[in-house]
C-alpha cells in the first residue's frame, strides 16, 4: 500500500537538468492541502528524490513530460498484517461518538427526573413567606378575578415593590429567577382562594410574557407548545429599575 | 527514457486496500447550494427587520454568514473541480493553485469562525440565563459588535496563516485544541444552564396545584444540538490528528480514505446549523413567511 501519492510533474526543456520536487507542482484537487501535505512527504523514510538529467540533444527533440508517483520503497505500509478489519478505526470511531452522545442524553433525561428541591431553596422560600401580603399577578392588574386580592395589594404594593428591588441587588438567589421569585410570593400567600388564583393566573400568563430575556422555558410552557430550550425571541430592553417600575406599573 | 504515461492513482492496487471513497460532485453542488440558500435567507431576515437587530442575532446572523462563505468557497471548488476534469482548466497551473490557495483559507476561516460563532451563541445565552436583570447592560450592541470584529479579524487572519503554514505541525496542533477547547466551553455552558432549567421546573413542580410533567424536550434539544456539532465536525478533526500522528498505519489509512465522508459531513453542518439556531425563533421564522409572501406577490402581480 503506498503512501499518500504526490505527483510532480515535471517539463524537460532542451538540455536543463531538472530536480523533482514533491511540492513544487502540486495537483489541483479538492482540499489537496488537507491530503498531500508535504509534511507527510518529510515524515516517510525511506524515500528518494529522483534526479535525472535530460539527455536530448539540444535544439531538437520533443518536451519529455514526466510524471512520477512517490512511493515508499520499502513499504512500510502493509495491509497483509491486519489482525483486525481494516476499517476499526473508522467503526471505533463511531461507536464511541454514538455512546457518548446516548450516555450524555441519558444523563441529562435523569437529571430531569430525579432528585428533590435543594434544602437553601426551601430556606429562600420561607424567608419569603408573609402571610399578609398577596402578590397575586402583576401582570393582569386589571382582570376582575384578581378583585379579592387587588385591595389589600395595594397597600403593600410599595413594600413589595421596595422588597423587589432589595431581592434584586442583594442577588442571592441568582439574578435569572425574577419570574420565580413571584412564584414563591403568590404560594406563600396566607389567602388559600387567593394562592390557587395565583397558580392558575400564573401559569397562564406565564408562557405569554418574556420581560426577562429568558429563552428556557418550564414544562408548562413546553407542554403548552412554546419551543422550549432554544426559543430565542427578542427580550424586552429592561433593567433592574425598569423592571421595578414596570410590575409597579402593573399593580396600579 | 521517454514519456511515461499517466500512472495510476493507486500503483499497489491490492484487494486489501482501502481506496479513496469518491463523492460525486452532484452531491457537493446540491449540498453547497441548500446551505447557502438558507444560511443566505438567515442574513438578509436578520439585516431587514429591525426587531432582529439585538446582540444575540447578530451572533447567529454572524455564524450564517461564516457558513455562506463556506458553502460558496465549496461551490467555487466543485465548479473548479468540473472544468479541470472535462480538460478546460490545467490542474497544476499556477493560478489555478494560487485560486486553491485562496479558497483553502476561505474555508479555513469559515469553519473557524463558525466554531467562534458558537461559542458566542452559547455564551449570549449563558449570559441571558444567569445575568437575566443585567442583561442588556453586559451584552450591548456596542460590545456584541466589538466582539463580532475581533472574531472576524482573528478568523481572517487564522485562516491565511493555516493555509500558509499548513506544513507545521504546530499550526494543525493548535486548530485541534481549539476545536476541543471550544467543544468543552460550550458542553459546559449548555450543560450549566440545562441544569438552572431543571431546576426551576422542579420548583415549579414542587408549588402546590401544579400537574407533575417529565420534560424531556429540554434534554432532547442540547443532546440535538451537541450531538450534531459533534458528529460534523470531530470526524474532519480526528483526520487532521491521523495526518499528523499516524501517517503510515494502515487502519489510519482507511480512516483517511473516507476524507469526502467527512467534508460532506461538514457542509451538512452548514445544512443543519439555521434549523437549530436561527429557525427556533419565531420572530425569524415570522420574518421569513412575510419575505416569501412579499416576494411570491410581487411574482404575481408582475
Amino acid at each position: 500500500m503506498k503512501t499518500k501519492q504526490c505527483s510532480a510533474e515535471v517539463f524537460a526543456s532542451f538540455g536543463q537538468a531538472a530536480e523533482i520536487n514533491c511540492s513544487s507542482k502540486p495537483e489541483f484537487q479538492r482540499s489537496r492541502q488537507l491530503i498531500c501535505s508535504s509534511f507527510l512527504v518529510q515524515k516517510s523514510p525511506g524515500i528518494e528524490m529522483p534526479k535525472f538529467q535530460n539527455s536530448s540533444k539540444p535544439g531538437s527533440g520533443p518536451h519529455y513530460v514526466w510524471e512520477y508517483e512517490y512511493y515508499d520503497d520499502d513499504e512500510p505500509v502493509s495491509f497483509d498484517n491486519l489482525t483486525a478489519h481494516r476499517y476499526s478505526v473508522v467503526i471505533g470511531f463511531w461507536v464511541g461518538l454514538a455512546l457518548f452522545v446516548i450516555f450524555m442524553f441519558f444523563v441529562l433525561t435523569l437529571l430531569t427526573k430525579t432528585g428533590p428541591p435543594h434544602q437553601e431553596n426551601q430556606d429562600a422560600f420561607d424567608r419569603h413567606c408573609r402571610p399578609s401580603s398577596c402578590m397575586v399577578d402583576f401582570r393582569h392588574p386589571q382582570a376582575s378575578d384578581n378583585k379579592a386580592c387587588s385591595q389589600p395589594l395595594l397597600d403593600e404594593s410599595h413594600s413589595l415593590i421596595h422588597c423587589f428591588i432589595h431581592e434584586e441587588e442583594t442577588g442571592r438567589t441568582g439574578e435569572g429567577q425574577g419570574q420565580w421569585r413571584e412564584a414563591k410570593q403568590c404560594a406563600c400567600s396566607g389567602l388559600q382562594q387567593a394562592q390557587a388564583k395565583c397558580k392558575v393566573e400564573r401559569d397562564t400568563s406565564f408562557p405569554t410574557h418574556c420581560n426577562i430575556p429568558n429563552f428556557v422555558n418550564s414544562e408548562y410552557s413546553s407542554a403548552l407548545g412554546d419551543d422550549d430550550l432554544l426559543l430565542c425571541d427578542q427580550p424586552v430592553p429592561l433593567d433592574s429599575n425598569s423592571l421595578s417600575s414596570n410590575n409597579y406599573h402593573r399593580t396600579m | 527514457k521517454m514519456s511515461k504515461t499517466e500512472t495510476p492513482n493507486f500503483f499497489y492496487a491490492n484487494e486489501t486496500d482501502c481506496r479513496e471513497v469518491q463523492i460525486p460532485n452532484e452531491i457537493f453542488f446540491t449540498i453547497a447550494m441548500v446551505s447557502l440558500g438558507e444560511n443566505l435567507l438567515v442574513v438578509v431576515a436578520v439585516i431587514r427587520n429591525k426587531n432582529l437587530h439585538s446582540p444575540m442575532y447578530c451572533f447567529i446572523c454572524s455564524l450564517a454568514l461564516f457558513n455562506t462563505i463556506s458553502s460558496l468557497s465549496k461551490t467555487w471548488e466543485n465548479i473548479m473541480l468540473v472544468f479541470t476534469n472535462t480538460g478546460h482548466l490545467n490542474s497544476r497551473g499556477d493560478s489555478v493553485l494560487k485560486v486553491d490557495d485562496v479558497m483553502d483559507s476561505l474555508l479555513c476561516m469559515s469553519f473557524i469562525g463558525s466554531i467562534f460563532s458558537f461559542l458566542a451563541i452559547a455564551v449570549d445565552r449563558y449570559v441571558t440565563i444567569f445575568h437575566a436583570l443585567r442583561y442588556h447592560n453586559i451584552m450591548t450592541m456596542k460590545r456584541a459588535k466589538a466582539i463580532l470584529s475581533a472574531i472576524w479579524a482573528f478568523c481572517g487572519c487564522t485562516g491565511v496563516v493555516m493555509v500558509v503554514f499548513f506544513h507545521n505541525v504546530a499550526i494543525m496542533m493548535c486548530f485541534i485544541i481549539l476545536f476541543v477547547f471550544a467543544l468543552v466551553l460550550i458542553l459546559f455552558l449548555y450543560v450549566h444552564m440545562f441544569l438552572l432549567a431543571r431546576h426551576h421546573a422542579r420548583k415549579i413542580a414542587s408549588l402546590p396545584g401544579s400537574t407533575k410533567h417529565h420534560n424531556l424536550r429540554g434534554a432532547l434539544t442540547l443532546t440535538i444540538l451537541f450531538g450534531v456539532f459533534i458528529a460534523c465536525w470531530s470526524p474532519f478533526f480526528l483526520h487532521l490528528l491521523i495526518i499528523m500522528v499516524c501517517p503510515q498505519n494502515p487502519y489510519c489509512e482507511c480512516y483517511r480514505s473516507l476524507f469526502q465522508i467527512h467534508v460532506i459531513l461538514l457542509m451538512s453542518h452548514a445544512v443543519i446549523d439555521p434549523a437549530i439556531y436561527a429557525f427556533r425563533s419565531a420572530e425569524l421564522r415570522s420574518t421569513f413567511r412575510k419575505m416569501f409572501l412579499y416576494t411570491w406577490a410581487q411574482c404575481v402581480c408582475v
